[in-house]
């Protein structure tokens, strides 16, 4: 409940900036969408066992599902890699408006 | 295994052009040649157990077992007859070469002709209908750089010919696709064996169809057939190779391959014989038209194959008969023709009919050679074209069908041959007898016969007409052979010159006394030359339907075209919000919520999300928002960790930081407020936006958490320790399970820091925005940028060799405890991010390493830690050893390890890439000293700019290295 109602805070914070004029504001509702939908694969993996999956200092009994953990920490990086390239698009030819005569 | 060697000898040969090439030229040519030769003599020592037993030669390997696609090659008849083609054909073609060209390289030549004899060869050896579509498309792609070699003034040329030949590949496809689909199999002799779907008339009739259309482009058949004339912008040893005897083959070959399939089937009789006569009648009227030998040569191809199309189309073992022999016939004269095509050309400097004359004098072999060939193509005993149109003539009066069928077809076939006697008449007459037509002392009056060398392939090919035709019943064995694997029934046919008086022999009379008339009232054609008789041509039709088809392209993309991407990124929006509306009204039935899934204490984390989220959407100011999402962020990191993902929630956190600093070093080129919007759109978007959240959270609630832990998730915290020797099971599932996956991220990565490169090479960085530059009174204590960061410089000093330590034993202990190459190389990064927000100026790079080289390193260490793999059976399978330690125990090594160190350099290198290319001083405003704001329609002028250079390699000098 609790992660669900956060993920649709991020979610409707993120879409309205994206919608919004300007490259920088659709960058940032892209990273706020992003960490919406990791946490969402997160909830999808289940929120009821949360122990870290790090066996050398657990059990694997009451450890979190591992494989979401796995494909959000690549969707970090690689939403990091698309925001900096389109934050280096904000900023070479003219200024960020995506509207308008440039 | 001689299929195999065949093809494994034409492969090397492909391999080895650039080093021929390299130190032969156009002399590379004679090794191919030879090699091409050898091939020849192997085929043709098959022929006692090809022919002779009738037992065909196979070979088989798995290519693609999970497919069932294997490499089933096999050599009955009729693919020894097509492989004799290839090779013998192939031997004479890259000895002409070698003279026809001026001395000097031809690497995309050879290596495009000899790939070209290798895609043939597979094709006619194929036995498996994946692989038989594989090489029909690798002769089209090889006949399409064939025909572009010849420069730009080829290049239509070159893509109408490769577009059609591409939409017959397509239809092929799909004939291949329905053909495995019904039949399990794709083996091309058991498909065409089995006779469940041929007694199938509506699926029978689609295969037969797509078939048609695949032997119709690739034989260039009417509607079809103009490709093969526009195509004559190649060289002409291209022509002769590919566009007489062997690329336009493979639709004959094609057409004979499935005969066994469709010959009883009216559909296929009817559209063969009738396309194939039009195309032999019209290609042979419009060779007469011609004033270009070479043009008259390519429709007088184009009414050849019409002949061979029609004769297929008849389906008897009687027509099969005549079909290969006419296919032996034509492919030599008319190799033979195109030969002479070249050498007058290169001799005399045009192919010009109006300017030629006379020939027979100064070259007397050549037009020796051009008048054996014609007299074969014209239909004249006793050469090989005699007899097999003979067998043509004797095959069409059998056609299926009504009864006037028959009849009908062989008066056409005369049509046909009456207009190819006056058209071979013309090719001989116009260019070696007669007197010249062009002036005295002309490059055409003073031609002298060319060498040896040059004029004997052509030799061959049309002495190889007469000794044929001569000894026509040693093609005995072979035709009946080709009849049997054709049509699966036995035939005894026996080729003989003289059959006696009899209807095909008074249809030969006939055609060569009518044709002598027509030769005669059009005065060898020159009445007829030059006048349109039809008021469209096959290349304007192409070239209409092809910008109408542009056309609407464009208009159908107008529909969504719009520069503001807030369109392209509200529809799907509003698309989903739609969709989900629908779910939610028709409703689903969801199991229980599993166990507890909210705490306390998360309650904590809504809140802060709440107001980070409400403030970020509110404000105007750039930094604000910017600051505001990086609370969003780190919350998330706080969420994450709350959710037991350690790993995740320390990238998170990282990554949050790195993504500030970099969106720092951006926003400052940039207004300090966002651009003002409609308060109406504000309003549109909110409503969208709260709509769409709405759908994510109920989703979230409904959709997620109501199961018990997946069986994967099971699997990997059962085995992992076991499995790969880790016990941080997030990390041995990123480079162990699924490395896959995260050697594809990192690819991504790494993509992304070259594109972050590319953009700025070709539009600048905008300087920093007049808004944020700060002006410091001198008498101000921060005013000096050295005093100013010295606290900051002091501690970077010693932190930022500590960052780096720190990331190495984070990467080495990842495969276990927190740690692992994603969140080493961001500590690293954040280390080298350090050192250029202390720096007191943003002049010159604080750290010169060369950031694109340890991107590629990075993806290439990752590969190869994958490569090493396959020493034990698959990509990207980590290898383990166990080190013994010199302090006693051992260190457990796994290539894993490897590849992990291929993830830090890539993570590392995009920093890099992010922090020197956006963080330093640079773009037009500090280059060439103007602070105007730049327009972007400047961008492409400034590129050739000569000043840009210098400023380029300064701010790049560790990328360049």
């Amino acid at each position: 409940m609790t992660l669900a109602i956060t993920i649709a805070i991020m979610t409707a914070g993120g879409v309205y900036l994206m919608l919004q004029r300007g490259m920088v504001r659709i960058v940032l509702g892209l990273l706020l969408v992003g960490h919406a939908v990791n946490l969402l694969i997160m909830s999808a993996g289940g929120v009821f066992r949360r122990d870290m999956p790090l066996l050398q200092f657990g059990t694997a009994l009451t450890a979190a599902d591992p494989l979401p953990q796995a494909f959000v920490l690549t969707a970090i990086v690689i939403a990091f890699s698309i925001a900096i390239y389109m934050l280096t698009l904000a900023a070479s030819g003219g200024d960020d408006d995506t509207e308008g005569n440039p | 295994m001689v299929l195999l060697l065949l093809l494994i000898v034409l492969a090397v040969t492909v391999a080895s052009t650039p080093l021929l090439d390299r130190f032969l030229g156009r002399n590379a040519g004679w090794p191919i040649a030879a090699v091409f030769l050898a091939l020849t003599v192997l085929v043709a020592v098959q022929a006692p157990q090809v022919l002779g037993a009738g037992s065909a030669l196979e070979y088989s390997r798995p290519w693609m077992p999970s497919l069932g696609v294997d490499l089933h090659l096999r050599m009955d008849g009729l693919g020894w007859l097509f492989t004799m083609l290839v090779t013998g054909i192939g031997t004479l073609i890259m000895a002409y070469s070698t003279r026809y060209f001026p001395p000097g390289r031809r690497l995309g030549f050879y290596c495009l002709m000899s790939l070209f004899a290798f895609a043939m060869t597979g094709l006619v050896l194929a036995d498996d209908v994946v692989l038989l579509f594989v090489f029909w498309e690798l002769t089209t792609i090889a006949s399409f750089y064939l025909i572009g070699l010849s420069g730009l003034t080829a290049d239509r040329s070159a893509i109408r010919t490769f577009l059609l030949t591409a939409m017959g590949g397509l239809a092929l496809l799909g004939a291949v696709v329905l053909l495995v689909v019904r039949t399990g199999t794709t083996r091309l002799s058991e498909i065409l064996a089995d006779e469940s779907w041929t007694r199938e008339p509506v699926f029978v009739s689609v295969v037969a169809l797509l078939v048609i259309v695949a032997v119709f482009t690739k034989s260039a058949q009417f509607p079809f057939h103009y490709w093969l004339p526009d195509a004559m912008a190649a060289s002409t040893p291209v022509s002769a190779y590919l566009h007489a005897a062997a690329m336009v083959k493979a639709g004959i070959y094609l057409a004979m391959r499935f005969t066994p399939a469709f010959g009883d089937l009216l559909l296929w009789n009817s559209v063969l014989i009738t396309a194939g006569l039009v195309t032999a009648l019209m290609g042979a009227f419009f060779a007469l038209q011609q004033t270009d030998l070479k043009r008259l040569a390519a429709f007088s191809t184009v009414s050849q194959l019409g002949l061979l199309v029609a004769v297929i189309g008849v389906g008897t073992p009687e027509a099969l008969v005549a079909a290969s022999v006419h296919t032996v016939a034509h492919a030599l004269f008319k190799s033979a023709l195109f030969m002479v095509v070249g050498l007058v050309d290169h001799q005399t400097g045009t192919r010009d009919l109006r300017r030629l004359g006379g020939l027979r004098h100064r070259m007397p072999v050549t037009a020796t050679v051009a008048t054996l060939s014609a007299l074969s193509m014209a239909g004249i005993p006793p050469l090989l074209g005699f007899i097999s149109k003979e067998n043509l003539f004797e095959a069409f009066l059998n056609a299926p069908g009504p009864g006037w069928s028959g009849p009908l077809a062989g008066i056409v076939a005369v049509g046909a041959s009456v207009f190819t006697f006056a058209y071979s008449f013309r090719f001989v007459h116009r260019t070696f007898f007669g007197v010249s037509r062009s002036a005295e002392g002309s490059r055409e009056a003073g031609a002298e016969e060319a060498g040896i060398g040059f004029w004997a392939p052509a030799g061959i090919a049309a002495l190889g007409g007469v000794l044929l035709g001569l000894t026509v019943p040693v093609l005995d064995p072979l035709v009946n052979e080709v009849a049997v694997n054709t049509t699966f029934q036995t035939t005894d046919a026996h080729l003989v010159l003289w059959h006696g008086v009899n209807a095909a022999l008074l249809m030969s009379m006939t055609a060569i006394g009518l044709g002598s008339f027509v030769a005669w009232r059009s005065r060898v054609g020159d009445a007829l030359a030059g006048h349109d008789f039809v008021p469209v041509t096959g290349v304007g039709i192409f070239e209409s339907l092809y910008n109408g088809i542009i056309r609407l392209g464009r208009r159908a993309g107008d529909l969504t075209r719009f520069d503001s991407p807030a369109f392209h990124l509200g529809a799907p929006m509003v698309l989903i919000i739609a969709l989900a509306s629908v779910v939610t009204v028709v409703g689903v039935d969801l199991p229980p919520v599993a166990g507890q899934t909210s705490l306390g204490l998360d309650w904590l984390l809504v809140g802060l999300m709440a107001v980070a989220v409400g403030s970020a959407v509110i404000t105007r100011s750039r930094m604000a928002g910017l600051a505001l999402v990086g609370i969003a962020g780190f919350t998330t990191a706080l969420w994450l960790f709350f959710l037991g993902a350690f790993d995740v929630a320390l990238t998170q956190l990282l990554v949050e930081i790195l993504t500030v600093v970099v969106a720092v070093l951006v926003l400052r080129r940039l207004p300090r407020r966002f651009h003002g919007v409609r308060r109406s759109r504000s309003a549109l978007t909110a409503v969208i936006a709260i709509a769409a959240g709405l759908c994510m959270g109920v989703a979230a609630f409904a959709l997620t958490g109501r199961r018990e832990l997946s069986p994967a998730a099971e699997y990997f915290l059962g085995n992992a320790p076991e499995d790969t020797g880790g016990t941080n099971v997030v990390n041995t599932i990123l480079v162990d399970y699924r490395a896959l996956d995260t050697l594809g991220e990192l690819t991504v990565l790494g993509v992304a820091g070259l594109i972050i490169i590319a953009v700025l090479r070709s539009s600048d960085l905008l300087p920093t925005h007049d808004s944020r530059q700060v002006t410091v009174s001198p008498t101000n204590a921060a005013f000096d940028p050295a005093d100013n960061t010295v606290l900051m410089r002091t501690v970077g000093r010693f932190l930022m060799p500590l960052l780096v330590l720190w990331s190495l034993y984070l990467l080495f202990r990842g495969h276990n405890e927190p740690g692992g190459g994603f969140i080493a190389g961001l500590v690293g990064g954040a280390g080298f991010a350090l050192t250029y927000l202390a720096a007191p100026s943003d002049r010159a790079a604080r750290i010169r390493l060369a950031y694109p080289a340890i991107i590629g390193a990075g993806v290439i260490v990752a590969a190869f830690s994958g490569f090493l793999g396959y020493l034990d059976g698959s990509f990207l399978k980590p290898l383990h050893a166990e080190i013994p330690l010199a302090w006693g125990g051992y260190f457990h090594f796994t290539t894993a390890f490897i590849f992990d160190i291929g993830v830090y350099l890539a993570v590392v290198g995009v920093l890099l890439t992010a922090l020197n290319e956006l963080g330093l001083e640079r773009g037009r405003g500090s280059t060439d000293g103007s602070g105007d704001p730049p327009a972007p329609d400047q961008g492409e002028e400034s590129v050739g700019a000569p000043d840009r250079s210098p400023s380029l390699d300064g701010s790049t000098a560790g990328g360049k290295r």
